[in-house]
């Protein structure tokens, strides 16, 4: 048999460890033999031991992330077997994709709310709320308009609060299951990290202009 | 990943940046964005009494594709019908820049702008018949009496 052929079977066959056979949990290493285990199409929040709200303790995240991502390391299976190290690697890559997700407010909150069922626009698609579409234009001519460091300091740090401020609501949205304010939410949250982003770039160039 | 000469050069040379005024009865404006990127764009056209398109502007603020598909279509749309110029397509857009697959969505976000323009106008143009009618029927009512 291939080894890609074998872990894939491990895959399948997640519910019970595929080297000593006892029952395995979401753990990535067996409670029996201490064997690592494929990671599954384990949850994102489960894989890093917390509860799936939008509230996260992200000194706790980064705390489990590199605990977990150092007994994965792959110094740690240099004389392993092919099989163990090739699991190993699935696992660091689902820690890393699941770190990734919930350490970025704007991926944490998209794929939480898929999670409840919110229908998120896909990509293409207009978005359809004409409110934020004019004041997002009106933001962007403003940036792209100022004229100097100080200028876009300013815009920088009012649609810096303003995005504390949602950030600070999406939680008991969340909580209410409030599917309709919490898209509406996420759309925002979108074009407030994207202008922040521009900000930066804009003070950047500013920046280097002036010298 | 090599951009096709076209996109380049709308990218590089934009035709047609600017605003027209918004509140104005022959300009029908278009305003879409991109959910998952935070892109924003605006297409406007004003028509003409005879019904084509005689102006096109658009600023957009997003990546050089986004730039580029509204470009093309500004270019594209003067001098066309409502309707012709209701017929556009992402996929001429997309095949005329030659936008690789990842960039396919803004065409789609250009294909809605001119879209939602022409919407735009023709409801501002409905209204104002709305609203001819109206006062015609007020003032023969105050005729009558």
């Amino acid at each position: 048999m291939t080894l890609s052929g074998t872990a894939a079977t491990a895959c399948k066959t997640a519910a019970t460890c595929w080297s000593c056979g006892a029952a395995t949990d979401l753990a990535p290493f067996c409670g029996a033999c201490g064997v690592v285990q494929p990671p599954g199409q384990s949850d994102h929040f489960a894989r890093l031991g917390l509860e799936p709200r939008f509230d996260v303790d992200l000194q706790g995240l980064d705390r489990r992330y590199f605990e977990l991502q150092r007994q994965l390391h792959p110094d740690r299976f240099a004389r392993k077997s092919p099989r163990e190290k090739a699991i190993s690697q699935q696992q660091a890559a689902a820690l890393n994709e699941a770190y990734e997700v919930l350490k970025t407010p704007l991926r944490r909150a998209r794929y939480l709310a898929r999670q409840l069922g919110v229908d998120l626009p896909d990509e293409g698609r207009t978005i359809d709320d004409p409110d934020l579409l004019m004041e997002a234009m009106e933001k962007r001519e403003a940036l792209a308009a100022a004229s100097g460091p100080q200028a876009i300091e300013v815009l920088a740090r009012e649609a810096a609060a303003e995005r504390a401020a949602l950030l600070q609501n999406l939680s008991p949205l969340f909580a209410a299951v409030d599917r309709r304010g919490v898209r509406a939410a996420i759309l925002r949250l979108a074009y407030l990290d994207k202008f922040a982003e521009e900000a930066r770039a804009r003070r950047f160039n500013a920046g280097t202009a002036s010298r | 990943m090599a951009y096709s000469e076209k996109l380049l050069d709308h990218y590089e040379n934009p035709r047609n940046i600017g605003s027209l005024d918004k509140d104005a009865e022959d300009v029908g404006t278009g305003l879409v964005g991109a959910p998952a990127c935070g892109d924003v764009m605006k297409l406007q056209i004003k028509v003409s009494a005879d019904g084509l398109i005689e102006d096109a502007k658009f600023k957009t603020f997003g990546c050089g594709s986004a730039i580029a598909s509204s470009s093309l279509v500004t270019e594209w749309v003067k001098g066309k019908t409502l309707e012709e110029a209701g017929t556009i397509k992402n996929t001429d857009i997309a095949r005329h820049l030659a936008l690789p697959p990842v960039k396919i969505h803004c065409s789609v976000l250009a294909e809605d702008a001119i879209k939602a323009a022409i919407a735009d106008f023709r409801a501002k143009a409905e209204k104002k018949q709305a609203q001819d009618v109206e006062s015609k029927t007020d003032e023969r009512i105050a005729a009558a009496e």
